[in-house]
């Protein structure tokens, strides 16, 4: 039987291995911390703009598994924000248990708190993945889904420092790149003013210290629009960001909440003396990062050169999705390109064409767009989403962009592809 | 696989050095001058120490004067000190692989002649070192001084520090030969600590003496006296390597010791984790003169003084190029 191993239990290493076992693969998920979903435990947008179709078309194309969850586990849906429509929030206390039930459930062996370290190889392929107690994970076909957050001291030099996010670094060691270790040269992201990587896009703040004007308006609408002091303004900000789909100048002379369990600060980080300055927000302290005050996490300095089936180019059996993949931002663009992987994992095993999803289909413009402006100057200063920014735009001048499940359906399966996801092919 | 490499110094009250100031950081790629994280990651980022400390090394070692309590000769050629120190170096010197630097008060730094520590007594600040007179620097310890210039603490004196901390309840068998007993009471007191079941084969060697018996008295550990290079010391080793089920083996000797020890292993085909000790010649123990730097067979350079090694690479080396 193929032995697929995944290096990342994020939104893009879970939906990897659910995929791969469902066309027949023995899976191993490889995770350095102790919990799933990797940034996912800190999101919780989901469906907003064309998230909403890649979500459809995803759920269509066979794999609805992290989509129901994220569904079930929805504190509000239907919402509007700022340029955002028909937006799910899920409640980020609930979904990471329901995620790791569903993959034990599926027999997904899930190796927590091991965190890879090197590689073994041979030739142009991969035999193991070397852990940090210098154990070896042998494997098949190899899936790489470590993201493109942090460690510290890229944080500190590309950004403000370790702001103690939920990867932990400090506690459980760094991401290393497994494509780099198998002598493939990282794609970083830049910054408008040509600096390296970006930082996250929004904070938490803990619900409990705000004002309870503020939590019945978030627990009933899931959104709370407050109004910045004038003095405080900083539309320079905007640059900094990862998420470009928030950066808009509502977001800097307002700060927008969400509820998602807690409250979603919409802005990279933000001090918190000027933070107390705002009606309500009296008490507020930081729930995450825990440095949110002073800076967040710093991301896209580590994307593996790929095509648009999601194999890792210079290596014969390595796949990559999420982030690692480009420069993506998202839970949903995350879920999208694992699943691709997973299914792709076990194609190549079998020594099959593997599987490219067509361009009239979101999913597959967007993978096939990201690869196309990741090769140009400008293009490395982008973010990629369905969410917002140039590729909504996109996916709205096109047509991509349907709201109606049964038009979203049979567009799939005049492509034939229906259900290709639920395919065991072992 | 690549190899990066590990300093025993990485995130301790002295770390960053010196090394991190010249973009010679053995551990932090940033600190090499490279554009991103590449570690081998000890707990601790170096790089991020380094610049809230305002892009300087911190606070380094340095020189102080000790006073010598008591001076014994101990076997041939052989002698041992009690230092006092403060309780905090006591402390900081109670860890097996610990070392410090000791040096006459009127001689030059060249003097300087790295000591392990036998035995550390934090409660009462003292610490006490065996050492053979072999050379310029050992001879000029001899002279009847009351007075010594120490620097410390220094940790790197083992290989293989990590499966030493790691290892309980299990079996061990600490081989010490020579001289190179006075570093193994630390392991065999922290083997104890941890819950294991020591076997100690303890060898005379050139000292012609056990002169740490003093200090093994009353340990709950079996004591074997035998010649460890004879016929009859490897027939005995390789008994208790197949039959005693060992989790970890100490080599405290030569490296000739060393390379016997791990030959007797792969013949008995076992695999205990292996430590030995640190037998490169070690001058300002700061990773800074390169006096130490050794190759590995893969073309890797390291200095010995404060990278930590995997046994089998030091010895495999040795086997090479000697
Ligand atoms: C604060 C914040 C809020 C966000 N909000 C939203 C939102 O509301 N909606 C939305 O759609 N997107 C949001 N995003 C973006 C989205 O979360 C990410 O783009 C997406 O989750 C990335 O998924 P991934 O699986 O590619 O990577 P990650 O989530 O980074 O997962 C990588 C995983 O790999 C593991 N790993 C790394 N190195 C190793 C190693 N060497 N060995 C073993 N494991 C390793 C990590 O621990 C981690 O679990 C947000 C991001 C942040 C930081
Ligand atoms: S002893 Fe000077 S560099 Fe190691």
């Amino acid at each position: 039987m193929t032995k697929v191993v995944i290096i990342g239990g994020g939104w893009a290493g879970c939906a990897a291995a659910i995929s791969a076992k469902k066309a027949g693969a023995e899976v191993t998920l490889i995770e350095r911390t102790d919990l799933l979903i990797g940034l996912g435990n800190v999101g919780g947008i989901m469906r907003n703009n064309g998230r909403y179709t890649a979500t459809e078309e995803n759920i269509a194309l066979g794999a609805p598994e992290l989509f129901d969850v994220t569904d079930s586990c929805a504190r509000h849906k239907n919402i509007e924000f700022p340029g955002h429509k028909h937006a799910t929030l899920y409640d980020v206390t609930q979904v990471e248990p329901t995620v790791r039930r569903l993959l034990k459930d599926k027999g997904i062996n899930i190796l927590f708190e091991s965190r890879a370290i090197d590689i073994i190889k041979e030739d142009k392929k991969i035999k193991g993945i070397v852990l940090s107690d210098k154990s070896v994970i042998y494997g098949d076909v190899f899936i790489e889904t470590t993201g493109s957050t942090g460690p510290m001291g890229n944080c500190l030099k590309y950004g403000n420092g370790c702001s103690m996010c939920i990867l932990r670094c400090p506690s459980f060691g760094p991401r290393i790149s497994i494509s780099k270790r198998a002598g493939v040269e990282d794609i970083l992201g830049k910054r408008g003013d040509e600096s390296y990587g970006a930082f996250s896009g929004s904070c938490k703040l803990n619900k409990d210290s705000l004002s309870a004007e503020i939590v019945e308006k978030l627990n009933k609408e899931g959104v709370a629009v407050l109004r910045i002091p004038e003095e405080d303004i900083n539309l320079g900000k905007l640059d900094i960001k990862v998420c470009q789909q928030y950066a808009l100048k509502e977001f800097a002379e307002n700060i927008v909440l969400l509820d998602t369990g807690h409250a979603k600060l919409m802005a990279p980080f933000y001090p918190l003396e000027k933070l107390r300055k705002i009606k309500g927000l009296e008490n507020a302290r930081y729930e995450d990062p825990y440095a949110g005050g002073k800076a967040n996490s710093v991301r896209y300095l580590s994307i593996a050169p790929r095509n648009n089936s999601m194999k890792v180019r210079g290596v014969d059996n390595l796949l990559c999705a999420g982030e690692k993949s480009g420069l993506f931002v998202g839970h949903t663009e995350a879920i999208a390109t694992g699943t691709l992987a997973g299914h792709n994992s076990v194609r190549l095993s079998l020594g099959v064409p593997l599987l490219e999803l067509p361009r009239n289909l979101a999913i597959g413009d967007i993978i096939a767009f990201a690869n196309e402006q990741i090769i140009t100057e400008e293009g490395l200063k982008k973010r990629y989403t369905f969410a917002g920014s140039e590729f909504f735009q996109r996916m709205k001048s096109t047509g991509l962009y349907i709201t109606d499940k049964e038009e979203i359906k049979r567009k799939i399966s005049r492509v034939n592809l229906l259900g290709i996801y639920n395919e065991k092919l072992i | 696989m690549k190899y990066r490499l590990e300093c025993v110094d990485a995130g301790s009250e002295y770390c960053p050095c010196y090394l991190a100031e010249t973009n010679n950081c053995i551990t932090c790629s940033h600190l090499q001058g490279k554009q991103f994280c590449d570690c081998e990651w000890r707990g601790t980022c170096i790089y991020q120490e380094y610049v809230n400390n305002g892009y300087q090394k911190t606070y380094q070692r340095e020189d102080i004067p000790v006073q010598v309590e008591k001076r014994e000769s101990i076997g041939s050629n052989c002698m041992m000190l009690k230092i006092k120190v403060s309780k905090t170096l006591a402390r900081q010197l109670k860890e097996p692989g610990a070392y410090v630097f000791l040096r006459g008060t009127d001689l030059p730094h060249y003097f300087d002649v790295p000591m392990s520590i036998m035995e550390a007594d934090d409660s009462n600040g003292y610490i006490y070192i065996s050492y053979q007179t072999l050379g310029a620097k050992t001879k000029k310890l001899d002279e009847d001084r009351s007075e010594f210039l120490l620097r410390g603490p220094y940790w790197n004196g083992l290989y293989g520090l990590k499966s030493l901390k790691k290892v309980s309840e299990d079996n061990c068998l600490v081989i010490a030969r020579g001289i190179a007993q006075a570093p193994a009471i630390l392991v065999i007191k922290k083997l104890i600590k941890n819950r294991n079941k020591v076997i100690f084969v303890v060898d005379k060697g050139v000292v012609g003496e056990i002169f740490i018996e003093d200090l093994i008295d009353g340990l709950d550990i079996r004591i074997i006296e035998e010649d460890v290079q004879s016929e009859n010391g490897k027939f005995l080793i390789k008994n208790i390597l197949r039959n005693e089920d060992i989790g970890l083996v100490y080599s405290g000797g030569s490296d000739v010791l060393h390379a016997s020890v791990i030959n007797m292993i792969d013949q008995v085909g076992v695999n205990p984790n292996i430590v030995i000790t640190n037998n490169n010649e070690i001058c300002c123990g700061e990773g800074i003169c390169g006096g130490c730097t050794i190759r590995l067979s893969n073309g890797v350079r390291a200095k010995t003084c404060k990278t930590q090694l995997e046994a089998r690479k030091v010895i495999e080396r040795r086997v090479f190029d000697d």
